[in-house]
Protein backbone atom coordinates (compact mmCIF):
# COMPACT_ATOMS: atom_id res chain seq x y z
CA UNK A 1 0.00 0.00 0.00
CA UNK A 2 1.11 3.43 -0.98
CA UNK A 3 1.18 5.67 1.86
CA UNK A 4 0.05 9.29 1.29
CA UNK A 5 2.81 11.94 1.25
CA UNK A 6 0.66 14.09 2.80
CA UNK A 7 -2.52 13.49 4.27
CA UNK A 8 -5.29 16.64 5.30
CA UNK A 9 -8.10 16.35 7.41
CA UNK A 10 -10.75 18.75 8.23
CA UNK A 11 -8.54 21.92 8.16
CA UNK A 12 -10.20 25.39 8.71
CA UNK A 13 -9.09 29.01 9.19
CA UNK A 14 -10.74 32.05 9.20
CA UNK A 15 -10.17 35.58 9.54
CA UNK A 16 -11.69 36.73 12.40
CA UNK A 17 -15.39 36.46 10.92
CA UNK A 18 -14.25 35.65 7.20
CA UNK A 19 -13.81 32.30 6.30
CA UNK A 20 -10.59 31.69 4.88
CA UNK A 21 -11.23 27.74 4.36
CA UNK A 22 -13.43 25.40 5.83
CA UNK A 23 -13.27 21.62 6.61
CA UNK A 24 -10.67 20.26 3.85
CA UNK A 25 -9.73 17.07 3.69
CA UNK A 26 -7.32 15.71 1.06
CA UNK A 27 -4.45 13.74 0.37
CA UNK A 28 -1.41 12.99 -1.88
CA UNK A 29 1.01 10.69 -3.16
CA UNK A 30 4.72 11.07 -3.87
CA UNK A 31 5.12 11.89 -7.61
CA UNK A 32 1.60 13.79 -8.01
CA UNK A 33 0.74 16.91 -8.98
CA UNK A 34 -2.12 18.43 -7.15
CA UNK A 35 -4.04 21.34 -8.86
CA UNK A 36 -6.24 23.42 -7.08
CA UNK A 37 -8.90 26.37 -9.09
CA UNK A 38 -11.43 28.19 -8.31
CA UNK A 39 -12.62 31.99 -8.25
CA UNK A 40 -10.94 34.59 -6.57
CA UNK A 41 -11.35 34.49 -2.48
CA UNK A 42 -12.31 30.81 -2.77
CA UNK A 43 -9.66 30.19 -0.34
CA UNK A 44 -6.56 28.73 -2.20
CA UNK A 45 -3.90 31.01 -1.21
CA UNK A 46 -5.07 30.46 2.64
CA UNK A 47 -5.40 26.59 2.03
CA UNK A 48 -1.57 26.09 0.59
CA UNK A 49 -0.68 28.54 3.01
CA UNK A 50 -1.61 26.24 5.97
CA UNK A 51 -0.48 23.18 4.51
CA UNK A 52 3.11 24.63 3.64
CA UNK A 53 3.27 26.13 7.72
CA UNK A 54 2.69 30.53 6.46
CA UNK A 55 -0.03 30.17 7.71
CA UNK A 56 -1.35 28.42 11.59
CA UNK A 57 -5.18 26.67 10.76
CA UNK A 58 -7.85 26.74 13.41
CA UNK A 59 -8.60 23.36 13.16
CA UNK A 60 -7.59 20.19 11.22
CA UNK A 61 -4.81 17.75 10.66
CA UNK A 62 -1.79 17.64 8.49
CA UNK A 63 0.15 14.77 8.21
CA UNK A 64 3.44 14.37 6.32
CA UNK A 65 4.96 11.17 5.49
CA UNK A 66 8.26 11.43 3.73
CA UNK A 67 10.85 8.26 3.46
CA UNK A 68 8.35 6.16 5.98
CA UNK A 69 8.71 8.67 8.96
CA UNK A 70 5.28 10.65 9.78
CA UNK A 71 5.33 13.90 10.67
CA UNK A 72 2.13 15.57 12.46
CA UNK A 73 3.07 18.81 11.21
CA UNK A 74 0.79 21.29 13.89
CA UNK A 75 1.79 19.35 16.58
CA UNK A 76 5.71 19.66 16.79
CA UNK A 77 7.64 22.56 18.20
CA UNK A 78 8.52 25.34 16.20
CA UNK A 79 12.26 24.53 15.94
CA UNK A 80 11.11 20.97 14.60
CA UNK A 81 8.57 22.60 12.43
CA UNK A 82 10.86 25.56 11.03
CA UNK A 83 13.93 22.58 10.31
CA UNK A 84 11.09 20.85 8.04
CA UNK A 85 9.74 23.64 6.06
CA UNK A 86 13.46 24.48 5.82
CA UNK A 87 14.58 20.78 4.71
CA UNK A 88 11.44 19.01 2.98
CA UNK A 89 9.31 21.83 1.78
CA UNK A 90 9.45 24.99 -1.02
CA UNK A 91 7.05 27.69 -1.76
CA UNK A 92 7.32 29.14 -5.00
CA UNK A 93 5.29 32.52 -4.59
CA UNK A 94 3.43 34.46 -7.28
CA UNK A 95 5.61 37.31 -7.09
CA UNK A 96 9.24 36.20 -7.38
CA UNK A 97 10.51 39.40 -5.42
CA UNK A 98 8.31 38.00 -2.49
CA UNK A 99 10.89 34.63 -3.00
CA UNK A 100 14.02 36.55 -3.42
CA UNK A 101 16.63 38.75 -1.88
CA UNK A 102 16.65 41.40 -4.45
CA UNK A 103 19.48 43.04 -2.91
CA UNK A 104 21.54 39.62 -3.12
CA UNK A 105 23.25 38.25 -6.52
CA UNK A 106 21.71 35.49 -8.40
CA UNK A 107 23.78 32.83 -7.33
CA UNK A 108 23.88 33.91 -3.63
CA UNK A 109 20.01 33.35 -4.25
CA UNK A 110 20.40 29.75 -5.24
CA UNK A 111 22.78 29.53 -2.55
CA UNK A 112 20.99 30.26 0.40
CA UNK A 113 18.55 27.81 0.61
CA UNK A 114 22.21 25.24 0.28
CA UNK A 115 23.56 27.27 3.35
CA UNK A 116 20.92 26.84 4.95
CA UNK A 117 20.58 23.20 4.86
CA UNK A 118 24.33 23.27 6.04
CA UNK A 119 26.15 23.67 3.25
CA UNK A 120 29.27 25.19 3.79
CA UNK A 121 31.62 24.74 1.23
CA UNK A 122 32.43 27.79 -1.66
CA UNK A 123 33.06 26.18 -4.58
CA UNK A 124 30.18 23.23 -4.18
CA UNK A 125 28.07 25.70 -3.52
CA UNK A 126 28.54 27.98 -6.72
CA UNK A 127 29.00 25.00 -8.97
CA UNK A 128 25.29 23.46 -8.23
CA UNK A 129 24.36 27.32 -8.20
CA UNK A 130 25.88 27.20 -11.83
CA UNK A 131 24.05 23.86 -12.97
CA UNK A 132 20.78 25.05 -11.37
CA UNK A 133 20.70 28.40 -13.96
CA UNK A 134 21.48 26.32 -16.51
CA UNK A 135 18.39 23.81 -15.61
CA UNK A 136 16.31 26.84 -15.42
CA UNK A 137 17.77 28.60 -18.86
CA UNK A 138 19.43 31.60 -17.33
CA UNK A 139 22.71 32.11 -18.65
CA UNK A 140 25.55 31.05 -16.17
CA UNK A 141 27.41 34.44 -16.86
CA UNK A 142 24.50 36.06 -15.08
CA UNK A 143 25.23 34.18 -11.74
CA UNK A 144 27.17 37.41 -10.13
CA UNK A 145 24.32 39.88 -11.26
CA UNK A 146 21.01 41.29 -9.25
CA UNK A 147 17.99 39.74 -9.60
CA UNK A 148 16.76 43.69 -10.15
CA UNK A 149 18.71 43.86 -13.51
CA UNK A 150 16.46 40.05 -14.54
CA UNK A 151 13.09 39.93 -16.27
CA UNK A 152 10.32 39.01 -14.95
CA UNK A 153 10.60 35.22 -16.25
CA UNK A 154 14.03 35.18 -14.97
CA UNK A 155 13.25 36.38 -12.06
CA UNK A 156 10.04 33.79 -11.18
CA UNK A 157 12.93 30.57 -13.18
CA UNK A 158 15.60 32.22 -10.83
CA UNK A 159 12.79 31.51 -7.59
CA UNK A 160 12.15 28.01 -9.14
CA UNK A 161 15.43 26.81 -9.16
CA UNK A 162 16.39 28.10 -5.42
CA UNK A 163 13.34 26.04 -4.26
CA UNK A 164 14.19 22.93 -6.40
CA UNK A 165 18.13 23.17 -5.60
CA UNK A 166 17.67 21.22 -2.29
CA UNK A 167 15.42 18.61 -3.96
CA UNK A 168 12.25 19.30 -1.17
CA UNK A 169 9.66 16.55 -1.19
CA UNK A 170 6.79 18.84 -1.40
CA UNK A 171 6.83 21.83 -3.57
CA UNK A 172 4.02 24.53 -3.36
CA UNK A 173 3.63 26.95 -6.00
CA UNK A 174 0.81 30.00 -5.66
CA UNK A 175 -0.02 31.19 -9.14
CA UNK A 176 3.36 30.52 -10.62
CA UNK A 177 2.51 32.50 -13.99
CA UNK A 178 0.21 34.31 -12.54
CA UNK A 179 1.98 37.70 -12.69
CA UNK A 180 3.99 37.09 -15.51
CA UNK A 181 3.46 38.72 -19.05
CA UNK A 182 1.38 35.94 -21.11
CA UNK A 183 4.19 35.81 -23.81
CA UNK A 184 6.59 34.72 -21.08
CA UNK A 185 3.96 32.59 -19.16
CA UNK A 186 4.44 29.41 -21.80
CA UNK A 187 8.30 29.57 -21.48
CA UNK A 188 7.86 29.27 -17.52
CA UNK A 189 5.01 26.84 -17.63
CA UNK A 190 7.01 24.65 -19.73
CA UNK A 191 9.76 24.69 -17.61
CA UNK A 192 7.69 23.37 -14.40
CA UNK A 193 6.23 20.69 -16.72
CA UNK A 194 9.92 19.74 -17.90
CA UNK A 195 11.14 19.85 -14.17
CA UNK A 196 8.40 17.91 -12.76
CA UNK A 197 8.81 15.09 -15.21
CA UNK A 198 12.50 14.87 -15.08
CA UNK A 199 12.74 15.23 -11.17
CA UNK A 200 9.25 13.00 -10.63
CA UNK A 201 8.57 16.20 -8.13
CA UNK A 202 5.51 16.14 -5.69
CA UNK A 203 3.83 19.32 -6.13
CA UNK A 204 0.82 21.47 -4.89
CA UNK A 205 -0.17 24.46 -7.47
CA UNK A 206 -2.88 26.81 -7.23
CA UNK A 207 -3.87 28.71 -10.26
CA UNK A 208 -7.32 30.61 -12.02
CA UNK A 209 -6.08 29.16 -15.25
CA UNK A 210 -7.65 25.72 -15.76
CA UNK A 211 -4.94 25.56 -18.98
CA UNK A 212 -2.27 25.38 -16.48
CA UNK A 213 -3.89 22.55 -14.23
CA UNK A 214 -4.39 20.82 -17.49
CA UNK A 215 -1.18 20.89 -18.97
CA UNK A 216 0.34 20.01 -15.30
CA UNK A 217 -2.14 18.59 -12.55
CA UNK A 218 -2.60 14.87 -12.42
CA UNK A 219 -5.63 15.64 -9.81
CA UNK A 220 -7.64 18.86 -8.99
CA UNK A 221 -9.64 20.17 -6.51
CA UNK A 222 -12.13 22.97 -7.08
CA UNK A 223 -12.57 25.39 -4.57
CA UNK A 224 -15.70 27.79 -3.57
CA UNK A 225 -16.17 30.28 -0.68
CA UNK A 226 -13.59 28.00 1.33
CA UNK A 227 -14.65 24.75 1.06
CA UNK A 228 -13.94 21.86 -1.29
CA UNK A 229 -17.12 21.28 -4.08
CA UNK A 230 -15.58 18.92 -6.17
CA UNK A 231 -12.50 16.93 -7.03
CA UNK A 232 -11.08 14.11 -8.47
CA UNK A 233 -8.53 12.95 -11.88
CA UNK A 234 -7.79 16.40 -13.57
CA UNK A 235 -8.44 14.82 -16.99
CA UNK A 236 -12.26 13.54 -15.56
CA UNK A 237 -12.88 16.98 -13.80
CA UNK A 238 -12.11 19.02 -16.92
CA UNK A 239 -14.33 16.58 -19.24
CA UNK A 240 -16.90 15.64 -17.39
CA UNK A 241 -17.51 18.43 -14.43
CA UNK A 242 -20.22 17.19 -12.10
CA UNK A 243 -21.04 20.19 -10.18
CA UNK A 244 -22.85 23.33 -11.78
CA UNK A 245 -20.16 25.66 -10.45
CA UNK A 246 -17.43 23.72 -12.06
CA UNK A 247 -19.36 23.04 -15.20
CA UNK A 248 -19.56 26.86 -15.49
CA UNK A 249 -15.77 27.42 -14.93
CA UNK A 250 -14.89 24.60 -17.75
CA UNK A 251 -17.38 25.57 -20.39
CA UNK A 252 -16.10 29.43 -19.84
CA UNK A 253 -12.73 28.87 -20.39
CA UNK A 254 -11.67 25.76 -21.59
CA UNK A 255 -14.36 26.42 -24.87
CA UNK A 256 -13.34 29.83 -26.11
CA UNK B 1 41.79 59.80 10.08
CA UNK B 2 43.18 60.21 13.24
CA UNK B 3 45.19 63.60 13.95
CA UNK B 4 48.85 63.60 14.91
CA UNK B 5 49.35 62.36 18.61
CA UNK B 6 51.11 65.82 20.16
CA UNK B 7 48.77 68.63 19.09
CA UNK B 8 45.83 66.64 20.67
CA UNK B 9 48.08 65.31 23.90
CA UNK B 10 48.93 68.94 24.24
CA UNK B 11 45.25 70.37 24.05
CA UNK B 12 43.93 67.29 26.40
CA UNK B 13 46.50 67.69 29.32
CA UNK B 14 44.74 70.82 30.14
CA UNK B 15 41.42 69.69 29.79
CA UNK B 16 42.28 66.64 31.88
CA UNK B 17 43.57 69.12 35.14
CA UNK B 18 40.90 71.61 34.29
CA UNK B 19 38.17 68.78 35.59
CA UNK B 20 37.82 68.10 39.13
CA UNK B 21 35.98 65.10 40.71
CA UNK B 22 32.39 66.26 41.41
CA UNK B 23 30.90 65.41 44.29
CA UNK B 24 26.79 66.01 43.33
CA UNK B 25 27.06 62.89 41.16
CA UNK B 26 26.59 59.36 42.42
CA UNK B 27 29.72 57.55 41.83
CA UNK B 28 29.96 56.64 38.21
CA UNK B 29 26.83 58.77 37.26
CA UNK B 30 24.34 56.58 36.87
CA UNK B 31 22.32 55.94 40.60
CA UNK B 32 22.02 52.47 42.18
CA UNK B 33 19.03 51.13 41.15
CA UNK B 34 20.08 51.41 37.23
CA UNK B 35 23.28 49.55 37.85
CA UNK B 36 21.50 46.68 39.52
CA UNK B 37 19.94 46.50 36.78
CA UNK B 38 22.37 46.23 34.51
CA UNK B 39 24.57 44.08 36.08
CA UNK B 40 22.04 42.02 36.04
CA UNK B 41 21.79 41.85 32.34
CA UNK B 42 25.48 41.68 32.33
CA UNK B 43 25.51 38.60 34.78
CA UNK B 44 22.67 36.80 32.21
CA UNK B 45 24.87 38.03 29.12
CA UNK B 46 28.12 35.71 30.65
CA UNK B 47 25.98 33.01 31.27
CA UNK B 48 24.62 32.71 27.91
CA UNK B 49 27.68 34.08 25.94
CA UNK B 50 27.27 35.47 22.52
CA UNK B 51 23.26 36.71 23.53
CA UNK B 52 21.86 39.79 23.01
CA UNK B 53 20.56 40.83 26.63
CA UNK B 54 18.08 43.76 26.89
CA UNK B 55 18.16 45.95 28.97
CA UNK B 56 16.53 49.59 29.99
CA UNK B 57 19.12 52.03 28.26
CA UNK B 58 19.31 55.30 30.30
CA UNK B 59 20.07 59.06 28.98
CA UNK B 60 23.61 59.73 29.62
CA UNK B 61 24.84 62.97 28.81
CA UNK B 62 26.21 62.23 25.91
CA UNK B 63 24.62 61.58 22.29
CA UNK B 64 23.62 58.04 21.01
CA UNK B 65 26.72 56.79 18.87
CA UNK B 66 29.19 58.31 21.48
CA UNK B 67 29.53 54.98 23.68
CA UNK B 68 26.48 55.78 25.58
CA UNK B 69 25.91 51.84 25.72
CA UNK B 70 29.77 50.83 26.50
CA UNK B 71 29.22 53.91 29.28
CA UNK B 72 26.58 52.27 31.16
CA UNK B 73 28.32 49.02 31.45
CA UNK B 74 31.85 50.86 32.48
CA UNK B 75 29.93 52.10 34.79
CA UNK B 76 28.15 49.60 36.34
CA UNK B 77 31.46 47.33 36.73
CA UNK B 78 33.36 50.19 38.07
CA UNK B 79 34.54 50.16 41.93
CA UNK B 80 36.93 52.75 43.76
CA UNK B 81 39.89 50.52 43.12
CA UNK B 82 39.85 50.48 39.44
CA UNK B 83 42.21 51.85 36.90
CA UNK B 84 40.08 52.79 33.68
CA UNK B 85 41.66 52.62 30.40
CA UNK B 86 39.75 53.95 27.67
CA UNK B 87 40.69 53.88 23.81
CA UNK B 88 39.29 55.21 20.59
CA UNK B 89 40.55 53.01 17.61
CA UNK B 90 42.99 52.06 19.41
CA UNK B 91 44.05 55.91 20.74
CA UNK B 92 44.07 57.05 24.60
CA UNK B 93 44.14 60.62 22.83
CA UNK B 94 41.46 60.52 20.33
CA UNK B 95 38.55 63.26 21.22
CA UNK B 96 36.12 60.63 21.87
CA UNK B 97 38.59 58.52 24.12
CA UNK B 98 39.31 61.51 26.05
CA UNK B 99 36.03 62.80 27.10
CA UNK B 100 34.71 59.86 28.25
CA UNK B 101 37.55 59.49 30.40
CA UNK B 102 36.82 62.29 31.85
CA UNK B 103 33.76 61.46 32.43
CA UNK B 104 34.60 59.34 34.79
CA UNK B 105 36.75 61.32 36.30
CA UNK B 106 34.55 63.67 37.02
CA UNK B 107 32.27 61.29 38.16
CA UNK B 108 34.17 58.40 39.89
CA UNK B 109 37.23 60.14 40.73
CA UNK B 110 39.50 56.83 39.59
CA UNK B 111 42.78 56.72 38.67
CA UNK B 112 43.11 56.24 35.02
CA UNK B 113 45.75 54.65 32.98
CA UNK B 114 47.09 54.48 29.08
CA UNK B 115 48.75 51.57 29.83
CA UNK B 116 46.95 48.11 28.89
CA UNK B 117 48.96 46.27 31.41
CA UNK B 118 47.93 48.37 34.17
CA UNK B 119 44.16 48.76 33.79
CA UNK B 120 41.55 46.77 35.52
CA UNK B 121 38.41 47.90 32.98
CA UNK B 122 39.47 49.06 29.91
CA UNK B 123 36.71 50.53 27.79
CA UNK B 124 37.57 50.55 23.55
CA UNK B 125 35.78 51.68 20.46
CA UNK B 126 36.76 49.76 16.91
CA UNK B 127 40.37 47.99 19.00
CA UNK B 128 41.50 45.38 21.07
CA UNK B 129 44.67 46.24 22.00
CA UNK B 130 47.65 44.47 20.91
CA UNK B 131 49.21 44.34 24.52
CA UNK B 132 47.36 40.09 25.72
CA UNK B 133 44.28 40.98 28.20
CA UNK B 134 45.17 39.27 31.41
CA UNK B 135 42.73 37.52 34.42
CA UNK B 136 40.57 39.65 36.14
CA UNK B 137 40.38 42.87 33.39
CA UNK B 138 37.21 43.74 32.39
CA UNK B 139 37.28 44.33 28.76
CA UNK B 140 34.23 46.67 27.37
CA UNK B 141 32.86 47.34 23.93
CA UNK B 142 31.06 50.24 22.27
CA UNK B 143 28.54 48.98 19.90
CA UNK B 144 26.55 50.61 17.71
CA UNK B 145 24.77 47.71 16.00
CA UNK B 146 24.40 44.82 17.98
CA UNK B 147 22.65 42.57 15.75
CA UNK B 148 24.86 40.60 13.53
CA UNK B 149 21.18 39.61 11.39
CA UNK B 150 20.02 42.84 10.72
CA UNK B 151 21.02 43.49 7.02
CA UNK B 152 19.57 39.86 5.94
CA UNK B 153 16.05 40.35 8.07
CA UNK B 154 15.10 43.65 9.58
CA UNK B 155 12.42 42.42 11.50
CA UNK B 156 13.84 41.94 15.01
CA UNK B 157 10.44 39.61 16.15
CA UNK B 158 11.93 37.66 13.14
CA UNK B 159 16.02 37.97 13.99
CA UNK B 160 15.11 36.73 17.84
CA UNK B 161 13.93 33.34 16.35
CA UNK B 162 16.60 32.86 13.99
CA UNK B 163 18.96 32.60 17.45
CA UNK B 164 17.14 30.98 19.32
CA UNK B 165 16.19 28.18 16.18
CA UNK B 166 20.53 28.56 15.11
CA UNK B 167 19.01 29.42 11.55
CA UNK B 168 22.03 31.08 10.30
CA UNK B 169 22.64 29.66 7.04
CA UNK B 170 21.54 32.89 5.84
CA UNK B 171 24.82 34.23 7.43
CA UNK B 172 26.87 32.82 5.00
CA UNK B 173 25.30 34.71 1.92
CA UNK B 174 27.14 37.89 2.86
CA UNK B 175 30.38 35.67 2.92
CA UNK B 176 29.17 33.62 -0.44
CA UNK B 177 28.46 37.62 -2.11
CA UNK B 178 31.99 38.76 -0.57
CA UNK B 179 33.97 36.44 -2.15
CA UNK B 180 31.86 36.32 -5.65
CA UNK B 181 32.31 39.69 -5.97
CA UNK B 182 36.30 40.16 -5.06
CA UNK B 183 37.75 36.79 -4.82
CA UNK B 184 37.95 36.66 -1.11
CA UNK B 185 36.14 37.85 1.89
CA UNK B 186 35.85 41.95 1.72
CA UNK B 187 34.32 41.97 5.10
CA UNK B 188 37.13 43.51 7.13
CA UNK B 189 35.05 45.13 10.14
CA UNK B 190 32.18 43.72 12.27
CA UNK B 191 33.64 40.20 11.06
CA UNK B 192 30.92 37.94 12.45
CA UNK B 193 31.79 35.26 14.69
CA UNK B 194 30.52 32.27 16.57
CA UNK B 195 30.69 32.41 20.46
CA UNK B 196 30.57 29.18 22.27
CA UNK B 197 29.61 26.94 19.21
CA UNK B 198 26.00 28.96 19.83
CA UNK B 199 25.05 32.33 19.10
CA UNK B 200 26.47 34.57 16.40
CA UNK B 201 28.04 37.81 17.65
CA UNK B 202 28.43 41.05 16.17
CA UNK B 203 32.16 41.64 17.25
CA UNK B 204 31.78 45.67 16.85
CA UNK B 205 33.33 47.65 14.42
CA UNK B 206 36.63 45.99 15.75
CA UNK B 207 38.97 45.48 12.57
CA UNK B 208 38.93 41.30 11.95
CA UNK B 209 42.75 41.22 12.71
CA UNK B 210 40.94 41.59 15.99
CA UNK B 211 38.98 38.85 15.86
CA UNK B 212 41.55 36.19 17.12
CA UNK B 213 41.81 37.68 20.14
CA UNK B 214 38.37 37.57 21.42
CA UNK B 215 38.94 33.67 21.07
CA UNK B 216 39.98 31.75 24.95
CA UNK B 217 40.71 35.23 26.71
CA UNK B 218 41.33 35.37 29.75
CA UNK B 219 39.53 38.85 30.19
CA UNK B 220 35.64 39.22 30.89
CA UNK B 221 34.86 41.13 27.62
CA UNK B 222 31.38 42.82 27.52
CA UNK B 223 29.06 44.28 24.52
CA UNK B 224 26.78 47.49 25.30
CA UNK B 225 24.89 48.66 22.59
CA UNK B 226 23.04 51.65 24.30
CA UNK B 227 20.44 52.77 21.38
CA UNK B 228 19.58 49.27 21.02
CA UNK B 229 19.53 48.64 24.48
CA UNK B 230 21.28 45.20 24.17
CA UNK B 231 24.11 44.18 26.44
CA UNK B 232 26.23 40.51 25.55
CA UNK B 233 29.09 38.81 26.80
CA UNK B 234 32.17 36.46 26.51
CA UNK B 235 33.19 34.97 29.60
CA UNK B 236 37.20 34.03 30.04
CA UNK B 237 38.16 31.27 28.07
CA UNK B 238 35.63 30.97 25.48
CA UNK B 239 35.83 29.63 22.02
CA UNK B 240 34.93 32.55 19.73
CA UNK B 241 35.29 31.58 16.14
CA UNK B 242 35.14 33.57 12.83
CA UNK B 243 32.81 32.51 10.16
CA UNK B 244 34.37 31.09 6.89
CA UNK B 245 34.40 28.56 4.25
CA UNK B 246 35.59 25.22 3.97
CA UNK B 247 37.60 26.52 0.79
CA UNK B 248 37.81 29.66 1.86
CA UNK B 249 39.42 29.64 5.83
CA UNK B 250 38.81 33.35 7.69
CA UNK B 251 42.14 35.25 7.43
CA UNK B 252 43.12 37.94 9.85
CA UNK B 253 44.12 40.46 6.96
CA UNK B 254 47.31 42.76 8.39
CA UNK B 255 49.08 45.17 6.12
CA UNK B 256 52.36 44.46 4.51
CA UNK B 257 54.08 46.79 6.43
CA UNK B 258 56.16 47.09 9.28
CA UNK B 259 54.86 50.27 11.87
CA UNK B 260 57.46 53.59 10.39
CA UNK B 261 57.98 54.47 14.36
CA UNK B 262 58.34 51.20 16.33
CA UNK B 263 58.89 48.59 13.68
CA UNK B 264 56.52 46.02 14.81
CA UNK B 265 55.66 43.47 12.00
CA UNK B 266 52.61 42.28 13.85
CA UNK B 267 50.16 44.57 14.78
CA UNK B 268 47.13 46.76 13.49
CA UNK B 269 49.02 49.85 10.97
CA UNK B 270 47.00 53.01 10.88
CA UNK B 271 47.93 54.62 7.15
CA UNK B 272 47.89 57.89 7.60
CA UNK B 273 49.07 60.67 5.14
CA UNK B 274 51.99 62.68 6.51
CA UNK B 275 52.51 65.69 4.30
CA UNK B 276 51.01 67.97 2.01
CA UNK B 277 52.76 66.07 -1.13
CA UNK B 278 50.28 63.26 0.27
CA UNK B 279 53.69 60.74 1.20
CA UNK B 280 51.96 57.84 3.43
CA UNK B 281 53.11 56.33 6.84
CA UNK B 282 52.30 53.62 8.97
CA UNK B 283 51.94 53.33 12.23
CA UNK B 284 50.36 51.10 15.13
CA UNK B 285 46.95 52.30 15.77
CA UNK B 286 47.27 50.98 19.53
CA UNK B 287 49.12 54.13 20.47
CA UNK B 288 50.10 52.74 23.95
CA UNK B 289 51.81 49.65 22.18
CA UNK B 290 54.02 51.53 20.18
CA UNK B 291 55.16 53.90 22.74
CA UNK B 292 56.31 51.21 24.93
CA UNK B 293 57.89 49.46 22.04
CA UNK B 294 59.48 52.25 20.61
CA UNK B 295 61.10 53.44 24.00
CA UNK B 296 62.73 50.32 24.85
N1 LIG C 1 -5.11 38.33 5.84
C1 LIG C 1 -6.44 38.26 5.67
N2 LIG C 1 -7.28 38.91 6.52
C2 LIG C 1 -8.60 38.82 6.37
N3 LIG C 1 -9.21 38.12 5.41
C3 LIG C 1 -8.43 37.45 4.54
C4 LIG C 1 -7.01 37.48 4.61
N4 LIG C 1 -6.50 36.72 3.63
C5 LIG C 1 -7.55 36.24 2.96
N5 LIG C 1 -8.72 36.67 3.50
C6 LIG C 1 -10.07 36.33 3.06
O1 LIG C 1 -10.19 34.92 3.04
C7 LIG C 1 -10.87 34.49 1.89
C8 LIG C 1 -9.98 33.55 1.07
O2 LIG C 1 -8.88 34.30 0.56
P1 LIG C 1 -7.68 33.67 -0.23
O3 LIG C 1 -6.63 34.70 -0.36
O4 LIG C 1 -7.32 32.39 0.39
O5 LIG C 1 -8.36 33.41 -1.65
P2 LIG C 1 -7.72 32.98 -3.05
O6 LIG C 1 -8.57 31.87 -3.53
O7 LIG C 1 -6.29 32.75 -2.92
O8 LIG C 1 -8.00 34.28 -3.94
P3 LIG C 1 -7.16 34.88 -5.16
O9 LIG C 1 -7.49 34.02 -6.34
O10 LIG C 1 -7.70 36.25 -5.33
O11 LIG C 1 -5.72 34.85 -4.81
C9 LIG C 1 -11.30 35.76 1.15
O12 LIG C 1 -12.60 36.09 1.55
C10 LIG C 1 -10.34 36.78 1.64
O13 LIG C 1 -10.90 38.06 1.59
MG1 LIG D 1 -4.54 33.67 -3.83
ZN1 LIG E 1 54.28 51.02 16.30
Amino acid sequence: MIIPILKVTNLSKSYDNIVGCKNISMSLYPGEVLGIVGESGSGKTTLINCLSGNLEPDRGKIIFNINNKETDFLNISESEKRKFIRTDLAFVHQNPRDGLRLNVSAGGNIGEKLMSVGYRHYGNIRSLATKWMNKVEIDKSRIDDLPITFSGGMLQRLQIAKNLITSPNVIFMDEPTGGLDVSVQARVLDLIRSLVNELNLTVIIVSHDLAVIRLLADKMIVMKNGTVIESGLSDQVLEDPQQEYTQLLVSSVLNV
Amino acid sequence: MRKTNNVIKIKDFKVDKGLPFDQEYNFAYLDENTKKMIRRAIIKALCIPGYQVPFASREMPMPYGWGTGGVQVTASCLTKRDTLKIIDQGADDTTNAVSIRNFFKKTSNIKTTEITEKATLIQTRHRIPETPLKKKQIFVYQVPIPEPLAFLEPKVSETIKMHSLSEYGAMHVKLYEDISKNGHIETAYAYPVKTNDRYIMDPSPIPKFDNPKMNNSPAIQLFGAGREQRIYAIPPYTKVKSLDFEDYPFDPFKAEHACDICGSKNTYLDEIIVDDAGNKSFICSDTDFCNKRKNK
